[in-house]
């Protein structure tokens, strides 16, 4: 993702297009980001973009990317952490009506950035002395003067000039400068690495400064990080919720059956977030709570109420011979389907509390497809909550059921059909970015490496499987 | 190069928490990846074991899970202790 777009960033270099790009950029620069800091000048110009551009005729374009990574490397070697500070802070403010998340952030940013700009000025032509020696003055002047353009068209004129940015769009340019949004592509291995930042410094203190420097990559800028943050939080807190609620059902099927026990929380793989690290295994164990999961699954209800569940719990044991019957269709069709989508198979196998986790549903995001649990199973139906368990208990027709001994227990033999497992395995490969269904703790990758290597594995992924 | 290692044992680790749900052994385990994620068994059951090693309780539990699942008799138990303790639920349902 290295873009050297700096389309928003560049525009120093380009003097010669400006031209007729000015007047769209200044449009432009209002309500984006500006920063272009290939110098350190740029620093406190940026803060003035929209006034300087308006009288600018330099005109930079956006499209033009070139210059800048050098630049920009230079510059933060000179500028230091104030230069970003500010970069970022006068990025922000341009950004709070882009992104009405960061609202707050932003806005306690932008109060900082004038803090910051009118004190900093010293200290940003300090820091951007390296890398030119009018900086101090320039910045000066821009910063106590906001509609001194024609002085910083002087300045502009000198430096390579800062352009209006306009780019949010093309902007694919990883400067650490903070521009505007730039399109991060968050593969796992990067989520995977935000999330352990984030862990190491506490999801709700994580601060996205702190979890950029402790991540370490260049590509992304501290708002990547920023909106990242909010939606692994906002989907944090549902997916906490569900992990609790499957928690408690996966405890009930053990006790029930014991057998998929240690799979545990059993299919909320529906997860579709970053939280299965977090949530994992600790919280839920089943093996080891067996005796709490009394108190755990009541408040946890999402789908259903207490008393339904408690009826089907009633319902169980005389519905397990119920269930034997049910007809086949039940299992590889069901599987065979997406899994988001809850196909109802067998009416006939749910009493009527069935429809309300269905109907709660809707109601809570945390559910957005009636699936999770049921997907595990070979006993799969796709139905949420109570009904799934339901379905757990009673036995898979595939399955070889019938050698389990009659009686009370309801066979539940977990053998996992070929078709389950082979949708399992693809669907981690085709979307890698799904959570963790247990969450454990992942072995250490150089121990790994270490082991294969002594096992005669040098280097993986294996050209050859 | 070392990040796509890191995130193929991140692969090979989410394949082999699904086929724990699946409550699967390891030897399932490596056949199945090896057979629908072209995942040489070698890797599979390193990464495994180092996954028991980071994970022992979990692993310990699971074993001895899927031992007892094998017998009827420990399941039985099991139905009958869960059907004694759910008296409680059946009490608040009341």
């Amino acid at each position: 993702m290295l873009a050297v777009s700096a389309a928003p960033l560049t525009n120093n270099n380009k003097d010669e297009r400006q031209g007729e790009m000015v007047e769209s950029f200044t449009m432009d620069v209002d309500a984006q980001e500006f920063p272009d800091f290939s110098d350190a000048n740029h620093l406190l110009d940026s803060i003035d973009l929209d006034d300087l551009f308006m009288g600018i005729d330099d005109g930079d374009m956006l499209p033009d990317l070139e210059m800048d990574p050098e630049i920009l490397g230079d510059f933060s070697l000179s500028g230091g952490e104030e230069s970003e500070v500010i970069n970022t802070s006068v990025l922000s403010v341009d950004r709070v009506d882009e992104e009405d998340n960061n609202n707050n952030t932003l806005k306690k940013e932008a109060e900082e950035a004038d803090k910051i700009s009118g004190s900093g000025s010293g200290s940003g032509s300090g820091s951007g002395s390296g890398l030119g020696s009018s900086s101090s003055s320039k910045g000066e002047e821009i910063v106590s003067k906001r509609e001194d353009q024609p002085g910083l068209k002087t300045l502009r004129g000198k430096d390579h000039g800062d352009k209006p940015r306009k780019s949010s769009a093309q902007t694919k340019s990883n400067n650490n400068q903070s521009k505007k949004k730039m399109k991060v592509d968050w593969t796992p291995e990067l989520h995977r690495r935000f999330v352990q930042a984030v862990e190491q410094l506490g999801v709700d203190k994580a601060v996205p400064s702190r979890i950029l420097e402790l991540m370490g990559i260049d590509c992304l800028t501290r708002h990547n990080i920023a909106s990242h943050l909010q939606k692994y939080r906002s989907h944090r807190k549902h997916l906490l919720a569900r992990e609790a609620e499957a928690a408690s059902w996966s405890q009930r099927r053990q006790m029930y059956g014991g057998a998929a026990a240690a799979g545990g929380r059993g299919g909320k793989r529906d997860m579709n977030t970053w939280i299965a690290p977090t949530i994992g295994f600790p919280p839920i164990t089943p093996v080891h709570h067996h005796h709490h999961h009394h108190p755990s699954f009541r408040p946890l209800h999402v789908w259903g109420h207490p008393s339904m569940d408690q009826s089907l719990m009633h319902m169980w044991p005389k519905h397990v011979p119920h269930s034997l019957s049910p007809p086949p269709p039940l299992t590889p069709p069901s599987w065979a389907q997406p899994r988001p989508t809850p196909p109802p198979p067998d009416p006939s196998y749910w009493h009527p509390h069935q429809r309300v986790p269905n109907g709660l549903t809707p109601g809570t995001p945390c559910f957005p497809q009636p699936l999770p649990a049921a997907t595990r199973f070979p006993a799969r139906v796709p139905v949420p909550g109570i009904p799934q368990h339901h379905a757990m208990y009673k036995v898979d027709p595939g399955i070889g059921v019938p050698t389990r001994q009659p009686g009370p227990n309801p066979p539940i033999d977990f053998h996992p059909s070929k078709e389950s497992v082979d949708a399992a395995i693809g669907d981690v490969l085709s979307k890698p970015w799904l959570p963790l269904p247990l969450g454990l703790k992942p072995p250490s990758t150089e121990s790994v490496m270490v082991e294969l290597q002594r096992q005669g594995v040098p280097k993986i992924p294996p050209t050859c499987a | 190069m070392d990040d796509s290692s890191a995130s193929y044992i991140h692969t090979v680790h989410h394949l082999i928490e699904e086929c724990l749900v699946f409550n699967m052994s390891k030897e399932e385990c490596m056949e199945a990846l090896s057979k629908h994620a072209n995942i040489k068994p070698v890797i599979t059951s390193t990464v495994w074991k180092e996954l028991e090693k980071e994970n022992r309780e979990f692993f310990e539990a699971y074993t001895k899970n899927r031992a007892e699942r094998g017998s009827g008799m420990a399941t039985r138990e099991k139905i009958q202790n869960m059907l004694s303790s759910s008296t409680t639920i059946r009490d608040c349902k009341d």
